[in-house]
């Protein structure tokens, strides 16, 4: 039976590596490392300015709640005042087109 | 600072940068970059090799090679220097090779049916004035079932202790040394039935 002994082989192996290559592997390894780290830090910035705008706008909306601003009259004491047109030279245009499509609405 | 203690790093000389200090490098932010060119100087021909072995192909090599060292990027933080920085790399190598050999294979095969597809690629990688019998044995290297072929080149080629190879492919040493026996045994076999 015949033996071959393994372990008197050369570890050579029968395949080239290209020259430069692991020079060029390292800079093209470094440069997508480079470009995954903008991009990170790019979406850092993204996320943190879209987290303070999102704050932003919930701060806005206690602060001034929607339609504040308006000043819609109370209809409910609208009868009492002393006049009718004097309460209406006080409103706004905005305010008065309003007046006037609740008072058609009620029926005053 | 960055920039001295990157000169400090250089005029060492990488390969006597300690793994401990590569894998503080490779944690820390301004250094990462650094502790990557570190590792490809000392480790990077080691894995490059390695990795070769498994898929034969350069093409194929580098692709690995590539995706093994975004890899290292990737996933820094969850080294842990419970093992040796070699043995996480190689691993990170290891599975890079056998995920493009599974790709490879596709649906209907498994890694270890690519035996005579890979074994052809030996013969057209090989350089002209390669020795026959070095030939002969990395066909029958590629003929191997995927561990029994992990397990061989991490001993033969790498020097590896069954302790290091433990950490690198996870299987109890007792079933490496019996992989280890099986891939010798057949080695043997085929370098004697087709030398001439």
């Amino acid at each position: 039976m015949k033996e071959f002994d393994l372990e008197s082989l050369s570890r050579e192996m029968p395949f080239k590596m290209p020259e430069h290559f692991l020079d060029d592997m390292t800079e093209r390894v470094v440069s997508q490392i480079g470009k995954q780290r903008k991009q990170n830090r790019d979406r850092k910035i993204v996320a943190l300015f879209a987290s303070v705008a999102s704050a932003a706008a919930v701060a806005l909306l206690f602060l001034h709640p929607f339609g504040s601003s308006l000043n819609i009259p109370d209809y409910d004491n609208i009868s009492q005042c002393a006049s009718v047109d004097e309460v209406l030279q006080d409103m706004t245009a905005e305010e008065l087109s309003l007046y006037s499509m609740m008072s058609n609405y009620y029926g005053n | 600072m960055k920039r001295d203690l990157s000169d400090s790093m250089q005029s060492q000389g990488s390969l006597s940068v300690s793994d401990e200090s590569i894998a503080r490098m490779l944690c820390d932010d301004n250094h990462v970059e650094q502790a990557v060119r570190l590792i490809m100087k000392k480790y990077g021909e080691q894995l490059y090799w390695h990795i070769r072995r498994m898929v034969v192909a350069h093409d194929d090599a580098e692709d690995c090679l590539q995706e093994t060292m975004i890899n290292v990027y990737k996933y820094r933080t969850t080294y842990s220097n419970e093992y040796p920085l070699s043995s996480w790399l190689y691993k990170i190598a290891t599975n890079e090779s056998l995920k493009l050999l599974k790709n490879r294979a596709g649906f209907t095969m498994s890694v270890d049916d690519l035996g005579d597809s890979l074994k052809d690629s030996v013969r057209e990688e090989a350089s002209p004035n390669a020795d026959e019998t070095l030939i002969l044995l990395q066909e029958a290297i590629a003929l191997l079932p995927a561990k029994q072929k992990m397990v061989f080149n991490l001993r033969y080629y790498d020097d590896k202790s069954y302790e290091e190879i433990h950490q690198i492919v996870g299987d109890s040493v007792n079933t490496l040394k019996t992989n280890y026996h099986y891939a010798v045994q057949k080695i043997k076999d085929y370098i004697l039935e087709h030398q001439l």
